[in-house]
């Protein structure tokens, strides 16, 4: 049993290493967009700030331009760009509009922000203690570094009760900046999110009514279909044919992701080629990188839920088709943290994939499918996931 | 500095309620709308903290999606599309002082004699808990939002559905008066 020192001290340290995790992989993904975009509209993307490629590498880059390839080095020219991106928000310069109310305009960045941060204290990125920290340390010597913040047993709702609080910091920015655009922006967003929050739950739910539990580690390991040990006591397993409810879900689910997150195809709160940039037009500076920040905090907490929940979470093969992989085998059968790593990125991957591919959609279609498509299809596989339930 | 800790969290549930009380006189006094909307939010965010101090994770929860992630979303909708400019000098919210004042001082008192009596007091003889045949194979301890489902869903399932129609009624009658509006 830890003291309430350890405990905290404890909990410090797992935060700092979890928003660093964060805010390392944001600027590199800001830097992924740009390449992946890039990539598949067959160009190069980013290649300033290069720096110069010297060597045995300048050679290789020689030899496959007079191939008439483009040399893989290439592709990473640029990446000193997110640094660079970083430096240039920090130190521009912070404007406020004169007829803005600017207690809101300062405060809707930090509620956008808040929230998308206070998503990841529930996830569960490995179901157990990564290391133990060696008894020479002075306060937490011994003690277990686990691959989750908390452990709370109403893990789910967390999520989504932080998650709908999120919204206010765009109205409220769109509100502030007393200007037509990102006020449209930010009405916009706001029915979206409202409407898009329930069929997400929807699909949140069915995992819940599949394994009986809020609680995130269970959630997953119960949904990997792994036998898993109850609060209390019993061994329960789940049964294969919930696969199929699981997968419909993990469609569903992130397709209200998408709409969340404010991502194409779903991305009205901003729509640069009708409302300039939509709600954070009148930010600059660092206010404006925090509503990016969030942006993509709320992305990668997206890709952990869907992979948590859908994909199998720490073991491999995903819609709990794990069963099917022997005991015996060494590595995959266990559950790991690269594992969990790779499926996120994977769907990171797929937002930018989405936004290369898909054009934006229009503001009546994007309500009559959240309303009238998604809403229903949800519900359907819900009654199919609770009458497995109910049956097996 | 263990001791200092435990005070703390034995005491953060006064700290959460006074900044509910905090939130709540913002919300009166502030001139603009929106703050007002805003600091009803924080209210209701410390609400849901005061919840979470007396291990009700799940009505914590509950607090926190529904009004604070539903409600206080839909008041801040209509107050910013409600033009409230041309209302400022017109001292809109201080029209019945007389009659609030000896209100909110008789529900003052009200409030002070049941907390007085619930939380400086010996806890209640028999703890609110459910029926034993109700919490088979669960440790309420560990698994709140478990027990409060069975409670709802196998105590009061009655009650519970009465309500949800009370519900959908409200809704329906929200789409009727929104449908006539728009044919008329």
């Amino acid at each position: 049993m830890m003291t309430p020192v350890q405990q905290v001290v404890m909990a410090i340290i797992q935060i700092t290493v979890l928003v660093s995790i964060i805010l390392l992989i944001v600027p590199l993904m800001t830097f992924a967009e740009r390449k992946v975009i890039g990539y598949i509209q067959v160009r190069l993307g980013a290649t300033r700030q290069a720096g110069g490629i010297r060597g045995f590498a300048a050679g290789i880059n020689k030899l496959s331009w007079a191939m008439g390839r483009i040399p893989i080095l290439s592709f990473f020219r640029g990446l000193p760009v997110f640094a660079a991106d970083g430096l240039k928000l920090l130190l521009k310069e912070d404007i406020v509009p004169d007829r803005a109310d600017r207690f809101v305009f300062v405060i809707a960045p930090v509620i956008c922000m808040i929230p998308a941060f206070a998503t990841f204290a529930v996830i569960c990125f490995y179901p157990g203690t990564l290391f133990t920290f060696p008894t020479t340390f002075p306060i937490i010597g011994g003690l277990p570094f686990t691959g989750f913040l908390t452990d709370i047993n109403v893990g789910l709702l967390y999520i989504m009760a932080v998650g709908s609080i999120g919204v206010y910091g765009i109205v409220l920015g769109g509100w502030a900046s007393n200007s037509k655009y990102p006020l449209l922006g930010g009405l916009r967003s706001a029915a979206q999110i409202i409407s898009y929050e329930i069929p997400l739950s929807l699909s949140l739910l069915v995992a819940v009514v599949l394994s009986g539990t809020l609680n995130f580690r269970e959630l997953s390991l119960y949904l990997a279909g792994v036998p898993m040990v109850t609060a209390a006591g019993e061994i329960v397993q789940m049964p294969l044919i919930a696969a199929i409810p699981l997968f419909f879900g993990f469609f569903f689910y992130i397709t209200c992701g998408f709409a969340e997150t404010n991502r194409v195809p779903f991305d009205l709160a901003e729509a640069e080629t009708e409302l300039v940039s939509g709600f954070h037009t009148e930010y600059s500076g660092m206010k404006f990188a925090w509503f990016m920040l969030a942006e993509y905090a709320n992305m990668m907490a997206v890709s952990a839920i869907a992979a948590g929940f859908f994909l199998g979470g720490h073991y491999l093969l995903p819609f709990g088709l794990q069963r099917f992989v022997p005991d015996s085998i060494p590595f995959l059968a266990q559950p790991s943290l690269l594992f969990f790593f790779g499926k996120v990125f994977f769907l990171l991957f797929t937002f930018l994939w989405v936004r290369a591919t898909l054009p934006r959609y229009r503001y009546d279609q994007l309500m009559s499918v959240g309303w009238k498509w998604l809403i229903p299809v949800t519900l359907v596989n819900l009654v199919i996931a609770a009458t497995i339930r109910l049956i097996f | 500095m263990n001791a200092l800790f435990i005070t703390i969290g034995q005491n953060l549930f006064f700290v959460f309620g006074l900044l509910a009380c905090a939130g709540a006189a913002a919300m009166v006094l502030s001139k603009s709308a929106v703050h007002s909307v805003l600091s009803f939010l924080f209210s209701m965010i410390m609400v849901a903290a005061c919840f979470l101090c007396l291990s009700a994770e799940f009505l914590g929860m509950a607090q926190l999606l529904i009004y604070a992630g539903g409600i206080v979303v839909l008041f801040l909708f209509v107050v910013m599309l409600v033009e409230l400019t041309k209302y400022k000098e017109k001292s809109l919210f201080a029209l019945q002082t007389k009659w609030s004042i000896p209100l909110i001082l008789v529900a003052m008192a009200t409030f002070a004699y049941t907390m007085k009596s619930n939380l400086f007091n010996a806890p209640a003889s028999v703890a609110l808990t459910l029926p034993p045949d109700l919490v088979q194979g669960l440790s309420v301890s560990a698994q709140n939002a478990q027990s409060v489902s069975r409670g709802l869903f196998a105590g009061f399932l009655l009650p519970l559905e009465i309500l949800s129609v009370i519900l959908l009624v409200s809704l329906v009658g929200a789409l009727v008066l929104a449908k006539s509006e728009r044919v008329a």
